[in-house]
């Protein structure tokens, strides 16, 4: 087991294009780090590079104490699961699962041993002798999985192995890859693309866009505190709602300005955003994340109160995923158009399109009273609110540790 | 159930009768193989023997010295196998090389290969042929081989380079994670998977190798070590030609192939057809 350290690392094709920027991450020893972003933000070349398949440009890249930017593949003790497999076509389960082992120069003997007992920890004893194109895609996964354990390595590299399955297995292989990197506890590089695979599954999870690191930190740090608008709208489904709105001072504490609407906060609300209590008519970007909108019957009354439209109502028992509409811009920057452009790009285009008022989703229990086409009111606790900068996509972050000065 | 109707009897009736012209040579092949000595002139060559008999095949199996045919099926065998195995060895290398080097001089080197395809053998045999006298391997079933691998080559490396460039990189760099260093990554995947390609090369090469007769009968007439093309060629005269000999060492000289075809169909139409999956 060791640590994969990063140093400034940074990959520019033959093209000019970089791949990667001066990226700075160290994976712990043991540890289960994710690395997630929209497609083409980076992330596989910066596993390519940790696996040695690909030249680092610029930094240094170690495994333990070890510099191994030149050290060939073959050397580095490392195993990788490939997104396609890469079962070897024409040997047998037990073939392919030996392999590594055989290439160790591991007598035979031992080598029989470990396959059964990697064949066995994984359920493919009864498939040893089966070629891998008589295999399902779940079993496939397995065996690609056998033939990275069986060694024991340093660590292991995967790129996206769950995305050739279909939706019910993904979420079961989910918990055995994660059930064996805790067995074996083997310093572990995931690369995806999806949010909720990184959420589940990892120790902690950088995020990546653009080959610049945008956040490395717990799902939970992530999910609560993004550190900029990119990480607010990318980690969570739904997704962040972001709403441009003023800050205004009123009274002895402030007021938020969100298209006609005045939100009053509780005085003391904003005592940890020095930037925000003082200042007069400052534009930001309001994040509120759908279990952020509650119903206003039975909450706090010194929550702030808004009023919108339900557009839409889709009942998720327990829950209630509720589309509302609001006469505040939505914030269009760069990073919130990538993000729709990475599911297609006609999402983007609506995004552009959408003019006037914009969309937010509320996740609320599934009892409460909502009707499609109604106005309703919600409560929203100030606690809850994320500001980020309107210019630079930045969050605005609390001062002291996030408290929870208003909610009782 | 399949049902005749006016168009699909046509068709097959169509059918047969190409296939029945394509069998025409055999027939002549046959029936003039199986023809006495006193027949072969007094008869027309498309007229079956009267009194069919196998003395041609005895008397071609069982004679000596230049026409000895058993030593020239041995000799045309064993350079064909060489042949092949040259051409396997070397040429996948060269075309694994070839088709992942990223270097400039890679492309110029296939393209040099493949000029070599196009320009005719013939052309370089007499340059070839002071080489080989000089080095000594006129005559002998080494300098063959080495002459068949040099001149197919090209064939060979244009065949395997189109295969790898359709290979994933995946497996060669799973392979190399496992700890493979190159040589184990080449000939324990790479290779392995490569059987279609293989199964190509081996066929192709080794019908213009077993068939050869124009470098087989200069650079190996009049040795000891002739091939079974050359071998028959002693039963063409400069005014009469024993056909029904010659006839009957054809159909020899086919037997090898058509029982390796038999032996081999099955697996080698699969790899064609089925490729890499």
């Amino acid at each position: 087991m060791a640590s994969i350290t990063f140093d400034r690392i940074t990959k520019r094709y033959p093209d000019g294009t970089q791949a990667v920027s001066e990226l700075d991450l160290a994976i712990r020893d043991g540890e289960f780090l994710v690395l997630v972003g929209p497609s083409g933000c980076g992330k596989t070349t910066a596993l390519r590079m940790a696996a040695g398949l690909e030249e680092i440009s610029e930094g240094r890249l170690l495994i333990g104490d070890r510099v191994v930017n030149e050290v060939h593949p073959s050397q580095r003790d490392i195993a990788m699961v490939f997104q396609s497999y890469a079962l070897y076509p024409h040997m047998s389960v037990r073939e392919n699962i030996a392999f590594p082992l055989q290439c160790a120069g591991l007598a035979k003997a031992e080598v029989r041993e470990r396959v059964d007992r990697a064949a066995d920890a994984l359920g493919l004893t009864e498939l040893l002798e089966r070629r891998p194109k008589a295999l399902s895609g779940g079993q496939r996964q397995r065996v690609a999985m056998g033939r990275a354990i069986v060694r024991q390595p340093q660590a292991f590299l995967m790129d996206e192995p769950l995305s050739n399955l279909d939706a019910k297995l993904r979420g079961q292989m989910r918990a055995e890859i994660r059930n064996l990197q805790r067995e074996y506890r083997t310093t572990t590089l995931y690369v995806t693309h999806d949010q909720v695979e990184a959420m589940t599954m990892g120790d902690r999870i950088a995020v990546l866009r653009k080959g610049v690191l945008q956040q490395l930190g717990t799902p939970e740090e992530l999910y609560e505190s993004p550190a900029n608008l990119f990480v607010a709208e990318f980690i969570g489904s739904p997704p962040m709602n972001v709403l441009s709105a003023t800050v205004t001072r009123a009274g002895s504490g402030s007021e938020l300005l969100l298209g006609s609407q005045r939100l009053v906060l509780p005085a003391g609300a904003l005592d940890a955003y020095p930037e925000l209590a003082g200042a007069d008519a400052t534009p930001v970007a309001l994040g509120l994340r759908p279990e952020a909108l509650r119903d206003a019957a039975g909450a706090d009354p010194s929550w702030p109160r808004l009023l919108a439209d339900v557009e839409l109502v889709e009942n998720l028992p327990p829950e209630k995923l509720v589309h509302l509409r609001l006469d505040a811009e939505p914030v269009v920057t760069e990073a919130t158009l990538e993000l729709a452009a990475d599911v297609d790009q006609a999402a983007a285009e609506d995004l552009r399109a959408l003019g006037r008022g914009s969309v937010l989703h509320a996740r609320l229990p599934g009892t409460t009273p909502v009707r499609e086409g109604t106005r309703a009111q919600f409560a929203v606790p100030p606690s809850a609110l994320h500001f980020f900068d309107l210019s630079t996509g930045q969050a605005i972050a609390p001062q002291s540790p996030r408290l929870a000065a208003a909610t009782a | 159930m399949f049902r005749y109707t006016k168009a699909t009897a046509l068709r097959e009736v169509l059918v047969w009768a190409f296939a029945l012209l394509t069998l025409l040579p055999f027939y002549f092949l046959v029936i003039n193989a199986l023809k006495p000595d006193e027949e072969l002139l007094t008869t027309g060559s498309s007229t079956p023997p009267s009194r069919p008999t196998v003395e041609n095949f005895t008397e071609v199996l069982t004679a000596t010295g230049d026409s000895n045919i058993l030593l020239g099926l041995l000799h045309s065998a064993v350079i064909t196998v060489g042949s092949i195995a040259g051409l396997v060895a070397f040429g996948s290398l060269a075309a694994y090389v070839l088709a992942r080097t990223t270097a400039r001089w890679g492309s110029v080197a296939f393209y040099l290969f493949l000029v070599a395809i196009v320009l005719p053998t013939q052309l370089g045999l007499i340059p070839l042929y002071i080489g080989a006298r000089q080095l000594g391997l006129v005559g002998s079933l080494w300098g063959m081989i080495v002459l068949y691998v040099g001149t197919l080559m090209p064939l060979a490396v244009f065949l395997y380079a189109g295969f790898f460039r359709n290979l994933p990189r995946d497996y060669e760099e799973a392979a190399a994670l496992d700890g493979a260093g190159p040589a184990r990554v080449f000939f324990r995947v790479v290779l392995p998977l490569m059987a279609p390609a293989t199964g190509t090369v081996a066929i192709l090469a080794g019908l213009i190798v077993w068939n050869d007769f124009f470098s087989a009968l200069i650079f190996l007439g009049g040795s000891d070590n002739q091939t079974l093309p050359v071998s028959m060629y002693y039963y063409v005269g400069s005014l009469v030609s024993a056909w029904n000999k010659i006839f009957a060492i054809v159909l020899i000289s086919m037997v090898p192939i058509l029982a390796f075809y038999l032996f081999a169909q099955k697996r080698f139409i699969q790899g064609f057809a089925g490729g890499i999956k």
